[in-house]
């Protein structure tokens, strides 16, 4: 049953988000945007830094004011989506998981924290099959490191240790 | 110029020119089906490589690689919903819907067949049209770019979904998003917050990534399908009657791919979803697209390989590489002491000629080989999703950092992750975002070079000296009403 007024959707939330970022971005522009080069007193281009973003920022603030405005007036149903409380709380844990990866990715390794990332999303997503998750999350960091560094020549990040192991293995 | 092309013709009819192509076509295929890994990777490694072989060998296998690697981007956008290039996002629209029904076989044929056929007859109206073209080409300028950058901006915020209103805050948003970094004419500091990871703008690769793939990974995540597999088996293969019924599609797209192509600048990402949207327009059913159309796939592959061939129009003829591709490929021009302008032709006539008959050439072998790959790479489709998704996680992350070998960019792609799958939630389509974010620094640069060029007389410049772009520019908001009002007509109900 449709109520009146804004409702607590994630659409109003988003909404809301993009009516906070461009009135905030516009209200600090000259924070926000360095000031252009001059050269004896003359501007090098023949448009400041921030007319451009002051337009867009501009446009983006009254549309979405605009969306706010028939969201109100014509306030979609209350769904919390398929996912419902339950699966936000599985994405926080998935993202979670993410965030561990990227911060782990330089300083333990690509191939630890590969190995530490895939399998407790393995497990997460609802793998208990042991062998299984042992197999992949210590051969396929492996595989993917050798063809990345071997075949096209890109690094990634790994420990000093195992770098000279991989460079004395192939090398001789 | 006949004589050229003659000329060039038995140049190009060698066994090792062909050797390499195939070696190219299929280590495109690779790195582009390899979630997170970029053709334009590939061939910067790779790129060394052709400094030891003849030009008429080594530069048609970096073309064989940027011809593999888009079709094998479109391999990810398919089966997984991670698009390996900008100019596969418009093909997981459908390709991804496909493979849900389980028809992903289907999709990565017509994304084969589609690509072949755009790419072939793009690259013959370039052997036939170069020159004249060359001589358009230099009469174009920032004001006709912009004007152009802007329509393509207007109509696909007009055609995607049935939202408008949405798309286009999307699509600023993406704009704005492009701000961050340095502005591309003054080079001055912008919406970094003093962050100096942010100074080099926000990267694409790890954009992409997040706002596409990781939201689709995050969704059976949180709905904890565990049994349901992220991508149903392969399908029947593409029957020659579905082909036929999106060739009117594919001959629409090819047209639209050449003649993006030509204009420097826009590339394989505008072309994909110019193709796209005129597509879902032109369709007595664009309700749809979106939904596992091959209609969808077919516009998109078709438009985005079409710009290949034309793509090479101002590289050769100007020295104007269209996109980070073809700036590769210009250094190997250089490399070969083949310097690409308008004394190329007198100079080195033949060769250029060569060049482009082995692109054709590079297409019909494409055909053969690609057809015989595809089960090869569709093997990912039958993995169990906890499985599946660690690997695709894992590839993510590995292709977003290799990117630039930073670490920033990783927490780039967590927040984009994010980012996407509350758009998703809040019914914002994320691909007018994207394509603001990617045209959003040329046509900064194009608008601000236009009001240079107006000297402070804008409707006397326009009216005298830019009349054409002038026209583009009114025009622009007029068709995206039309195509919107289109929209609203055939679309039954709607958010």
């Amino acid at each position: 049953m449709k109520k009146s007024g804004l409702q607590k959707t994630p659409e109003a939330f988003f909404t809301l988000f993009c009516v906070g970022l461009a009135g905030l971005s516009l209200a600090f522009i000259g924070s926000l945007v360095a000031a252009p080069k001059l050269l004896f007193g003359r501007s090098l281009t023949a448009i400041p830094p921030s007319m451009f973003p002051m337009i867009v920022l501009g446009l983006l603030l009254v549309l979405s004011l605009a969306l706010l405005v028939l969201h109100f007036r014509n306030p979609p149903e209350i769904d919390d989506g398929p996912n419902g409380l339950e699966g936000w709380r599985r994405g926080a844990v998935f993202f979670g998981i993410m965030t561990l990866y990227a911060l782990t990715m330089v300083p333990l390794g690509f191939l630890i924290s590969s190995a530490i990332t895939t399998a407790l999303l393995s497990w997460m997503i609802g793998n208990r099959v042991i062998w299984q998750i042992a197999i992949l999350s210590l051969v396929a960091p492996i595989l993917l490191y050798l063809a990345a560094t071997r075949l096209l020549a890109v690094s990634l990040p790994e420990l000093n240790a195992i770098e000279l192991f991989v460079a004395r293995f192939f090398n001789g | 110029m006949f004589d050229y092309f003659l000329e060039g013709f038995g140049m190009a009819l060698r066994l090792d020119t062909f050797g390499m192509m195939a070696l190219g076509l299929f280590g495109g295929m690779l790195v582009g089906a390899l979630p997170g890994f970029t053709t334009l990777m590939a061939m910067a490694i790779l790129l060394p490589i052709s400094f030891f072989l003849d030009p008429i060998v080594g530069i048609p296998f970096l073309l064989g690689i940027y011809k593999g690697g888009i079709f094998g981007g479109s391999i990810p956008a398919i089966l997984v919903s991670m698009p390996g290039t900008g100019a596969a996002v418009a093909t997981s629209r459908d390709g991804y819907a496909l493979t849900k029904k389980g028809k992903s076989r289907k999709a990565l044929d017509m994304a084969l067949f589609s690509s072949v056929f755009g790419d072939t007859m793009s690259d013959i109206f370039t052997i036939l049209m170069i020159f004249p073209i060359a001589l358009l080409v230099m009469q174009f300028g920032p004001p006709e770019l912009f004007a152009v950058l802007l329509l393509s901006l207007v109509i696909i915020a007009a055609t995607s979904g049935s939202n408008p209103l949405k798309a286009l805050i999307m699509m600023l948003l993406g704009l704005w998003l492009s701000f961050v970094g340095t502005d591309p004419l003054g080079g001055v500091e912008r919406f970094t917050f003093g962050i100096f990871d942010l100074k080099s703008g926000i990267p694409l690769l790890p954009m992409l990534i997040g706002v596409f793939a990781i939201p689709e990974v995050a969704s059976v995540v949180m709905k904890n399908e565990r049994t349901k597999q992220l991508a149903s088996v392969l399908g029947e293969r593409l029957s020659f009657k579905e082909f036929k019924a999106s060739f009117r599609t594919i001959c629409r797209s090819t047209v639209i791919g050449t003649g993006i192509g030509i204009i420097p600048g826009l590339g394989q990402v505008v072309a994909a979803m110019m193709g796209y949207s005129a597509a879902k327009n032109a369709s007595s059913h664009p309700e749809t697209f979106g939904e596992g159309e091959l209609e969808g796939v077919a516009a998109a592959e078709a438009a985005n390989n079409a710009v290949n061939g034309p793509t090479m129009v101002p590289l050769l003829t100007l020295g104007i590489p269209g996109d980070n591709v073809t700036a590769i490929l210009l250094g190997a021009f250089v490399a070969q002491g083949l310097r690409p302008g308008p004394q190329l032709f007198e100079e080195q006539g033949a060769t250029v000629f060569a060049i482009l008959v082995a692109m054709v050439f590079a297409n019909l072998m494409f055909l053969v080989i690609g057809y015989l790959s595809i089960p090869i790479f569709s093997r990912l489709v039958t993995i169990k999703v906890s499985i599946l998704i660690p690997l695709v996680i894992m590839f993510a992350f590995a292709g977003a950092f290799v990117f630039r070998s930073d670490s920033v960019d990783l927490l780039m792609l967590v927040g984009f992750g994010i980012f996407g799958i509350v758009a998703k939630a809040a019914k914002f389509d994320v691909m007018p975002m994207v394509m603001g974010f990617i045209l959003g620094p040329p046509m900064e640069y194009a608008f601000g070079q236009t009001v240079a060029m107006t000297n402070g007389e804008a409707v006397n410049f326009f009216l005298t000296e830019r009349l054409g772009a002038m026209l583009v520019l009114i025009a622009a908001p007029v068709i995206g009403y039309l195509l919107w009002r289109r929209m609203q007509t055939v679309t039954v109900g709607g958010h």
